[in-house]
This record gives structure tokens, C-alpha cells and sequence, in this order.
């Protein structure tokens, strides 16, 4: 019998043969049973080198995890020439998306490297990279920060802090008008020197964190659900509250480990 | 003289903390003496009278090294061999430190010694061929098992790795020997840009073929001219019968392709005919390889069998998520009921435990109920919990996994607890990171290591 009334979502996963580096797809796992945990169906669509936009322009959420550099190249081209703009266009459109590690660098407008020039890119984002080259320390380490209020990301537990792991060389520096995700508490952030971590812009976020980010924060992972709902459906969502103590617990670990209380 | 204060001094560090019971005694030594010298590692090892034999690779190397070991002795040859994994250098220096007396003399004639993938560069070098060994029949030989993904906070990127191997491995001697696998196109790449002695392992099995492949892969694309490759099929990860439709560079056929596997698991396989691989390099025949093979056993943490109060309890090392994912499968087809997971992140396991997510739990069967412990515990149970199937709702239901899943933060508490709920006779299935395998054992057996 069909169900008529059941909502749906589709995911659109960009280039998870080549950046999906270190659990990203955990990103993707966790989106997916959170809305099969309330009866949402979820179908993910493989955007990969050979689709077509016309795939991408189906997504009702939008994610992108990290990679290395070899892959990163091979994905560079075809988000600068292809992908990244029908990404931009639907970032302006309000469809939310998640844009982790190297995949944060790329929505940018540039990322220099130490060497060479810069590598530009669709500036979904307002923002830059550069990377010190490897003298300079790398970035890598537990993190806690602190979410930016603005975004009034509500959860039951009330809970503002998102816990995660961040490895990254390249420092990004936000543009004046785009917002950052969150404030360090313990840990680098974009750049180890503003404080801040991540950036959000519309209904997308860019952030640092593996962990992967949704595992241990829940909260985000909710948000950007009932975002796409909302796009989708047109209209205000409530999401049926899951059981995320073990969630929260895993947070907590880390919250503690870190000294935050 | 200065490597004698170093060698003494190095003894003397695990005198000490062998009286004082101070860690595991695996390291220090070496630290100490190579602080004192660091020729010390190049001084001990002239002294071995017929090789060297170093294998590399992310998974298998401690399995493969002590099949070496165990095929070296059984020829009457003695054998220096870090048995216990340290493969640092302090470690291996440690192992040389071990064997030589107080006179500085060490009485060998082959070290085998297994080396972490960002330590090779360094032993190579350290290993020098020293006047004496020159004209002799002094034998080189490195054995490549593979190269995946892991700990990537530490090692950095796989090809990163491929790239300071390569560099490493190009000034050899060109009657030394390298040990390959054929099914890995990473160590293929590698192997092509050598002049010395090549000699190629792998699967020929079809039937064992997936045409699928697993998610966790690296080396996907030809190391030779970055096109993506074409596989016929994988055996698991990125390893199977691949080729190259741009370059045409494609698998080797393997030389060896068969032997006597008697520990289970496919990955084995591999770690079995590198052995062998090195053996028949070494000129040693089949009689003595196959009578050692018959008897081999898991090698110290990987499906090492402990039996405790008539209970087994099988150890399987499982630290990335290839060696994770056959672990895995491996202990499934074994028919395990009751498994504990540990997962530490401590600097041996690696401190980012995202990797985690890459491993397919999903696989795991529904009853097995699994049993967590180790630094990150909750992180394991979460992705235990979203590793479960969900079934079909009726509209509005809202569905939870309803087993929990069993947390133990303690080790000892776990192991008490698992222990208990198994029969006499039925086998406890740990799968543990590395530091977390050091504990079990200490705590199972009272001591760290051998």
C-alpha cells in the first residue's frame, strides 16, 4: 500500500569516491537513520565526476566531506567548472548543505597553497585559505567550540557546544559578512588565531570538525534535517524528539576531556 | 667508545625497568641508546652474519614477520626478530640492544624486524652494508604487504607514504630483493620505479572475487599516470585483479599464488605467501617452509588464542578500517556469538576515531551482542547504534534499536562481565586497538608483553 503522506528527502553526496576521507560518510549515516528513525524516507544521490547537474539540482540537502590532495585535484575541476556552480546556486536558494574539510577550502573563492597560485573557487562562501606552508604547525586536535547564537540551533538538552576533530594545514579567513559556526573554546578553529571555527551561511554550514560532526551533535544534524524539510514542504517542522542520550554521553566524554564544563 | 656507553646504557634502562616494572620495556632502551649514539643501530645490526629482511605495510606485518622468523629458525638460522611489533626505530634498536651481551657482541646471522610506514626511510638507511658484509653473501630483502588508510592524523595521506617509500627504496643494492604485492596497485606503482630484484605475491582465486568495491579504499587510481582503474574484481578494499585501460600498466602475475594458510581470514593469505615469497628467495626449500607453515600460530595480538579459566578468548587486532572490516568478516565466519569491542585513541591507535564510521558494522549479525569498552566506548556504541537496520514504520511510529548496547568503561569490568556470560568451551571474540590489545593482555595474562 502506498504511502502518500510519508515525507521524503534526497541527499546529494558530492564525490563520495573521492572525498569521503576519515568516517565523512559517518555525515551521511547519520543524516539518513535520523529521518528513517522518524519516518522519513531519504534517498542519497552519488554526484560524482560523470553526473549530470540536472541530479545535483534534485537535492534537498547538500553534502561534502574532506579529501586528500590527490583527490582534491581530480574534484577541484569539475566543482569549479560543473558542480560548484549549480552548488551556489542552490546555497542562494536556501537548500542546506554541510561542507566538511577540504570541502569547506573549496566553496571559498581561493585557496593558496604555500607554492604556486591560487587555486580558485565558486565562492559559495565568502571566504579564503591559505595554507603556511609545512613548517608551520598543523592543526590538528580534539575541539570544542561554542555555538553562534544566531543560528538559534534549539535542542532539548540545550546544549550550545559542538564537540569534533579537527586536521588541517590551511588557515581560512571569513569575509566580513559571512558568519562564523562557532566560537573555540578548546582547540584551532578556521584559522588558531580569530577564535572562531567554521561558517555559516543560508541554511549551509562549513566547518573543521571530523568526528565525523554530526556523530556527537546531534543538534546539527536535526537542524539541517528540518531545514530541508521546511525548503522542501514549504512549511514550519517539528521534528519528533529521538532518544539521544548516548549521543549526548559521547559528548560529554569529550566536554569533560577537554576541561569544559 | 661512545657506542659502548650507549649500548650499556641502553641495557641498563631495561634492567631497570624490567626490576621496577616500568612499562613494557619495548622502547626505552632504544631511546636511550640512540640518544647517547645514533650509529648505534648501524653498529649492532654489521654484526649479523647473512641478512636482513624488513617488512612494511599497514596491515599483516607482524603476522608475516614472525612467519619469517618461525622459517628462519626451523633452518637452524639465529634469528633477531622484534616480536612484539615495537617497530620504531628505538624499538627495533631495542630488540638489537636485547640480543647483544655486555661485551657489545651479538650473536646472529638474520634480523627480521617488521617497521612502521613512516619509520622505513630511517631503518633503511640505518642498515648499511658494512665493509665485512661487502662481496659476501649478505642478503637484503623488503617485503611490501599494502598500503591503506590509517591514522591519518599521524601518517598523513597514503600517497604520501608510497611517495617516501619509493625514495627510500630506490638506493638499495641492486641485488636487493623486494617482496610485492601484486593485487595492491599503490605497491605495484612503487615497485615499478625500482632497479633492484622484484618478486610478486597475490590472490589468483576468481571465486574469492567481489565486484563491488568496499568503501574504505584508497589507490583507486593508477599510480602510474592517475587515471582511474579497472578492476575485474576486489578480494577486499583495493586489493584484487586490477588494470589500467590508459597506461595499460596492470597486475603482475604473482610467482607465488599458493601455500599452506592455516590461520584464517583472507588477509592472511597474503601475509602467508610474502613469507613465503621471502623464504624462497632466501633459497630455502619447500619442505622446510610448508613443515613450518603446518604449525604456525597467530602471532602475538592477532587471533591470538588465550585460554582463561578454560574459556577462549580469541584476540584480533583490528586498528583501521580494512584490518577492522576482516577482522570483521573473519570472526562472523568463525561463528562468533560474543564479541567486545575496545576502542582507545591513545598516540598508538591514533587520537581522531572517525575512522570508526568507514568500518562496515552493518555487516555484524543480529545475534551478536556486542559488548563495548576502551577510552572511546560511547563513540563506538554510537556507531554500533546507527549501524543497526530500521525497520518499516507505520506512519507516525517512531522507531529506536531497542537492544542497548552493553558499555563498560572500565576494561576490567568488561572483560569480568564477557567472561562470565560465556560457557566453557565457547570462545570470546575481542577486537581491540593497539594500546587497547597491550591492556587485555595485561590484564588477561599479567603481563604487557611476551
Amino acid at each position: 500500500m502506498r504511502e502518500i503522506n510519508r515525507k521524503s528527502i534526497t541527499i546529494g553526496w558530492l564525490y563520495p569516491d573521492l572525498m569521503s576521507t576519515y568516517g565523512d560518510r559517518g555525515n551521511i549515516i547519520v543524516l539518513t537513520k535520523r529521518c528513517q528513525w522518524r519516518g522519513i524516507e531519504v534517498k542519497v544521490t552519488s554526484i560524482t565526476l560523470e553526473t549530470q547537474n540536472s541530479e545535483l539540482y534534485n537535492s534537498d540537502l547538500i553534502f561534502m566531506g574532506g579529501a586528500q590532495d590527490r583527490q582534491q585535484k581530480l574534484a577541484g575541476e569539475d566543482f569549479l567548472k560543473r558542480k560548484g556552480p549549480v552548488v551556489k546556486e542552490l546555497v542562494e536558494k536556501a537548500i542546506p548543505g554541510l561542507f566538511v574539510c577540504a570541502a569547506y577550502q573549496a566553496i571559498g573563492h581561493y585557496y593558496k597553497p604555500y607554492q604556486g597560485d591560487p587555486i580558485p573557487g565558486p565562492g559559495i562562501f565568502d571566504l579564503y585559505t591559505q595554507h603556511p606552508g609545512d613548517q608551520a604547525k598543523r592543526l590538528i586536535g580534539n575541539i570544542v567550540a561554542e555555538l553562534n547564537s544566531e543560528f538559534g540551533i534549539r535542542n532539548s538538552e540545550l546544549r550550545t557546544t559542538i564537540v569534533g576533530f579537527e586536521n588541517h594545514g590551511g588557515r581560512t579567513y571569513l569575509g566580513k559578512n559571512l558568519k562564523p559556526f562557532a566560537k573555540v573554546l578548546k582547540g584551532f578553529g578556521n584559522n588558531g588565531e580569530d577564535g572562531y571555527e567554521g561558517a555559516v551561511y543560508k541554511n549551509a554550514i562549513g566547518s573543521y570538525f571530523h568526528g565525523p560532526i554530526l556523530t556527537k551533535n546531534p543538534h546539527i544534524a536535526d537542524w539541517l534535517i528540518s531545514r530541508a524539510l521546511a525548503e522542501k514542504y514549504g512549511n514550519k517542522v517539528q521534528l519528533t524528539p529521538l532518544d539521544d542520550s548516548l549521543e549526548w554521553q559521547a559528548h560529554q566524554v569529550m566536554l569533560s576531556r577537554l576541561g569544559v564544563t | 667508545m661512545r657506542s659502548y656507553i650507549a649500548l650499556i646504557a641502553g641495557k641498563l634502562t631495561r634492567f631497570v625497568s624490567g626490576v621496577l616494572g616500568l612499562g613494557a620495556g619495548g622502547t626505552w632502551p632504544g631511546e636511550v641508546a640512540l640518544s647517547i649514539s645514533p650509529q648505534i643501530l648501524t653498529t649492532l645490526s654489521s654484526q649479523l652474519t647473512e641478512g636482513i629482511i624488513i617488512v612494511a605495510g599497514t596491515n599483516g606485518k607482524t603476522t608475516t614477520s614472525s612467519i619469517i622468523a618461525k622459517i628462519l629458525e626451523e633452518k637452524g638460522r639465529r634469528v633477531i626478530h622484534n616480536a612484539t611489533g615495537a617497530n620504531l626505530v628505538n624499538g627495533i634498536t631495542s630488540t638489537l640492544l636485547r640480543n647483544a651481551n655486555w661485551l657489545g657482541n651479538l650473536q646472529a646471522d638474520w634480523g627480521v624486524f617488521e617497521t612502521d610506514e613512516n619509520s622505513l626511510p630511517r631503518i633503511l638507511s640505518e642498515f648499511k652494508i658494512h665493509p665485512d658484509q661487502i662481496g659476501t653473501k649478505f642478503k637484503i630483502i623488503v617485503v611490501l604487504l599494502n598500503l591503506f588508510r590509517d591514522q591519518l592524523d599521524r601518517y598523513g595521506e597514503v600517497d604520501v607514504i608510497a611517495e617516501k617509500w619509493e625514495k627510500a627504496l630506490l638506493p638499495l643494492p641492486k641485488d636487493t630483493t623486494v617482496v610485492l604485492n601484486a593485487d595492491d596497485p599503490g605497491i605495484v606503482g612503487i615497485g615499478e620505479k625500482l632497479y633492484c630484484k622484484k618478486i610478486y605475491f597475490g590472490i589468483e582465486d576468481k571465486k574469492l572475487l567481489q565486484s563491488k568495491i568496499q568503501h574504505a579504499v584508497d589507490s583507486v587510481f593508477c599510480p602510474n599516470c592517475g587515471s582511474r582503474l579497472t578492476f575485474a574484481g576486489t578480494f577486499f578494499s583495493h586489493l584484487g585483479h586490477w588494470n589500467c585501460k590508459k597506461c595499460k600498466l596492470k597486475r603482475p602475475c604473482p610467482t607465488i599464488y599458493d601455500g599452506n594458510v592455516k590461520l584464517p581470514g583472507l588477509y592472511n593469505r597474503y601475509n602467508v605467501y610474502a613469507a613465503i615469497g621471502a623464504s624462497l628467495v632466501l633459497g630455502i626449500n619447500k619442505q622446510i617452509i610448508d613443515q613450518t607453515l603446518a604449525h604456525v600460530t597467530a602471532a602475538f595480538g592477532r587471533q591470538e588464542e588465550l585460554t582463561i579459566l578454560g574459556k577462549r578468548v580469541k584476540l584480533v587486532l583490528s586498528k583501521n578500517p580494512t584490518g577492522f572490516n576482516e577482522s570483521l568478516r573473519t570472526v562472523i565466519s568463525l561463528g562468533a556469538r560474543h564479541l567486545l569491542f575496545v576502542l582507545n585513541d591513545r598516540i598508538p591507535d591514533g587520537r581522531d576515531v572517525s575512522w570508526i564510521w568507514d568500518v562496515d558494522f552493518e555487516q555484524l549479525p543480529a545475534w551478536v551482542t556486542p559488548v563495548v569498552s576502551g577510552d572511546r566506548a560511547y563513540d563506538l556504541a554510537l556507531r554500533l547504534k546507527y549501524a543497526r537496520p530500521v525497520h518499516k514504520l507505520p506512519k507516525g511510529a517512531v522507531s529506536e534499536p531497542v537492544t542497548p548496547i552493553l558499555v563498560y568503561e572500565r576494561l576490567e569490568t568488561a572483560l569480568k562481565f564477557c567472561l562470565e556470560g560465556i560457557d566453557v568451551k565457547e570462545t570470546l571474540y575481542i577486537l581491540p586497538t593497539y594500546s587497547a590489545m597491550l591492556e587485555v593482555r595485561k590484564i588477561l595474562t599479567g603481563s604487557k608483553i611476551l
